[in-house]
């Protein structure tokens, strides 16, 4: 593919040096519409009717319409994370609960904050507390572990 | 009927003896091979445009052979294929879960997931994945009661060694 993509992330990259205990991932802000959530359930092979059957997730279920997918959310939590560590940044661990439920056309957050940090094994580990958030409310609550080169590693 | 649950105060058993007696068990095994355009379909879905996934010469520049999936998406290189017919009426498949029913409580949702990642794979890595039953309870919530099912799965890959870990839990209501 093109080359001309790597050369921002690269640039960007984060060293553990760069960040300490406190500090925001910046926050993914995702208008989720009902295109995307086909995609996702087609690549997910989720045949999930609340997804898709209007009728059935309000009629059958309850639900004032169609529900965003958990794992859509939890990957959208995952990319807030992925992106802001960089090509040479590593995700150990991921944690996610679906405490609420989503709507397409909702303006959902996603993001965290560092709550510890550490070095192992020659790189950086940093705990993350992350969520994916509704304006004020959290739909899902999680953590997560990354890892960091050291500045100078050439990492 | 939650109110006369209420009054009464007896509480409906969700959970039916088949399934409670899956605690414990490998319920699910399978094996995928995790394809390049496979995870790209699913990051396109999640709006990725992190170059790992899809740039080799990125890839290369931090590590890697080529380009990796991106990890969340492991779990999704082992789904198998069911059958439009033998989907659930909700047109969901318990093909990866063990096919767990709980007919008192059809209303199903993801509850959570936690996974540890030891390595990421890439194109043409083939994993198993091997799901057991870790626990079926049943708890009284403000909206009433329901089912939390959660399962232990390990990820291993052809050379049987540990790529991830995983412990997920689906929530049932009535």
């Amino acid at each position: 593919m093109s080359t001309g993509t790597s050369a921002a992330p690269t640039a960007g990259q984060l060293h553990f040096e760069d960040v300490a205990v406190g500090d925001e991932v910046p926050a993914l802000e995702v208008v989720v519409d009902e295109t995307q959530m086909f995609f996702f359930s087609a690549a997910t092979y989720n045949g999930h009717r609340i997804h898709y059957d209007k009728d059935w997730a309000r009629e059958r279920e309850g639900y004032d319409d169609v529900l965003v997918q958990g794992p859509l959310q939890s990957a959208l939590l995952a990319r807030a994370v992925t992106d802001w560590i960089g090509g040479a940044g590593r995700l150990v661990s991921f944690s996610a609960q679906n405490r609420a439920v989503a709507f397409p056309g909702q303006t959902l957050s996603f993001g965290g904050r560092v709550t510890g940090a550490r070095v192992e094994d020659g790189r950086g580990v940093l705990e993350l507390e992350i969520a994916g958030r509704r304006g004020d409310d959290v739909l899902m609550p999680g953590s997560a572990t990354v890892s960091l080169p050291l500045r100078g590693d050439g990492g | 009927m939650t109110q006369q649950t209420e009054e009464t105060g007896q509480v409906p058993d969700l959970v039916p003896p088949e399934a409670a007696a899956q605690v414990g068990k490998v319920v699910a095994r399978a094996s995928g091979e995790v394809v390049r355009r496979d995870w790209q379909r699913w990051a396109v879905a999640v709006g990725e445009d992190n170059p790992l996934w899809f740039d080799p010469e990125h890839a290369r520049a931090h590590g890697f052979d080529d380009v990796v999936a991106p990890p969340l998406y492991l779990q999704y290189a082992v789904l198998g294929v069911t059958p439009l017919d033998r989907l659930r009426a909700d047109g969901s498949s318990g093909a990866s879960s063990g096919d767990l029913a709980f007919p008192d409580a059809p209303r199903r949702m993801a509850g959570g997931e936690s996974t540890t990642f030891h390595r990421y794979c890439g194109h043409g890595d083939v994993v198993t994945m091997e799901r057991r039953v870790e626990s079926i309870v049943q708890k009284q919530g403000r909206s009433g009661p329901f089912v939390l099912v959660t399962w232990r799965t390990t990820y291993t890959d052809q050379c049987d060694e540990l790529v991830a870990e995983a412990t997920t839990s689906m929530i049932a209501r009535p």
